[in-house]
């Protein structure tokens, strides 16, 4: 018996890690799963977008497109697109992931908010815990997910009826996650100024129209923000590391 | 929904999970054959580097909002600001959010009652 309750613990310490990533999850899949019916989808379609796709902004993207008639392929693009982003975050904690077979089908839920808590907590694992840590985080994350968008189609209506306002105001959420993602990263004025104008050029983009390319684009300014700094520490004999 | 929408939910999400997939199994790869060197030192810098820029674009992006109005801009700017006082003393995840989209809710409930 108290075996298995130590079998269980890597479980349970990423399931009670992961409780904080619900206050950013539900909101914005409540969000999801409301504005999916309004474009026209059921519920148990919206249900099925989230399970499968599992990834915030591209199935906004998604649902909006194919609501506004868009080819299938281009939705498809864009989706993978947005979702781009994404393939920085495996390299970057393969070296604290085991030898397991199970890694590789557990990569569907990582997403940007399990990547940055991962990121924060494998290397501090031992590592016998951390494939357990990593499913009960992540699946907390999933089924987070697919139960806010569940009750957004379902009872997204009511809600608004209820709570007009509440439409306006839970979307919120996503960019006050975003935040606390990137507050830590600014540990230097070199990493200052390559976020910050990450973040600035983004804001222009999206608004002059342009929200899809502005991400990657806005990222790449960023890093050359991040290389001109370097070379011009060089130049002058320094480094702001 | 239709068989071709289908299909295109299916491809996004095979999509999706080979763009998280296939890089890590790139990085396995090269990292046995960095066997011996910190898992850390092995990862090229500018994957380390355009994690963070990615995030900090998405905040960007989703920092604009629905009605860009005067009153939206407001609500966003105290939101922000009570998102960031509550990480300084927290330094968690949940609770910051909570509070941001509450005083972004409460700027936008009181300019609606006034």
């Amino acid at each position: 018996m108290s075996q298995q309750a130590a079998s269980l613990r890597p479980w349970l310490i990423g399931l009670r890690e992961a409780i904080p990533l619900l206050g950013g999850y539900v909101p914005v899949a409540v969000s999801f799963g409301l504005i999916s019916v309004q474009a026209g989808f059921s519920p148990w379609e919206a249900v099925a977008v989230s399970t499968l796709i599992y990834a915030g902004a591209s199935q906004f993207l998604f649902v909006g497109m194919v609501a506004g008639g868009a080819p299938l392929w281009l939705v498809i693009a864009m989706t993978l697109l947005i979702n781009l982003r994404h393939v920085v975050y495996g390299p970057n904690l393969a070296p604290w992931l085991t030898a397991s077979r199970w890694w590789p089908w557990l990569m569907h839920g990582l997403t940007d908010q399990v990547f940055a808590l991962a990121h924060h907590r494998l290397p501090q694992l031992p590592e016998a815990q951390r494939l357990g840590w990593f499913t009960g985080a992540a699946l907390l994350a999933w089924a987070s997910w697919i139960a806010g968008t569940a009750l957004g189609a379902v009872a997204g209506n009511w809600l608004m009826a209820r709570w007009p306002l509440l439409g306006e105001i839970m979307p919120f959420a996503l960019p006050a996650l975003f935040l606390v993602l990137v507050v830590p990263r600014f540990t230097s004025w070199r990493w200052s100024l390559a976020l910050g104008s990450s973040i600035l050029v983004a804001l222009l983009c999206t608004l002059a129209g342009y929200t899809n390319l502005g991400i990657p684009f806005a990222a790449a300014c960023g890093a050359l923000c991040f290389y001109l700094v370097k070379a011009d520490t060089a130049r002058a004999g320094g480094d702001d590391e | 929904m239709s068989n071709a929408l289908w299909l295109a939910v299916l491809a996004s999400a095979i999509g999706t999970l080979l763009l998280r997939l296939v890089p890590l199994l790139w990085m396995r790869r090269r990292l046995r054959q960095h066997d011996g060197e910190n898992g850390s030192e092995a990862l090229p810098q500018w994957l380390g580097i355009l994690g963070p820029l990615m995030i900090a674009a998405l905040f960007g992006v989703s920092l604009v909002p629905r009605h860009p109005d005067a009153l939206s801009w407001l609500a966003t700017l105290i939101g922000v600001a009570a998102t960031l006082i509550t990480w300084r003393f927290t330094r968690s995840l949940g609770w910051p959010i909570a509070a941001g989209v509450t005083a972004f809710g409460a700027v936008v409930i009181l300019a609606g009652l006034v």
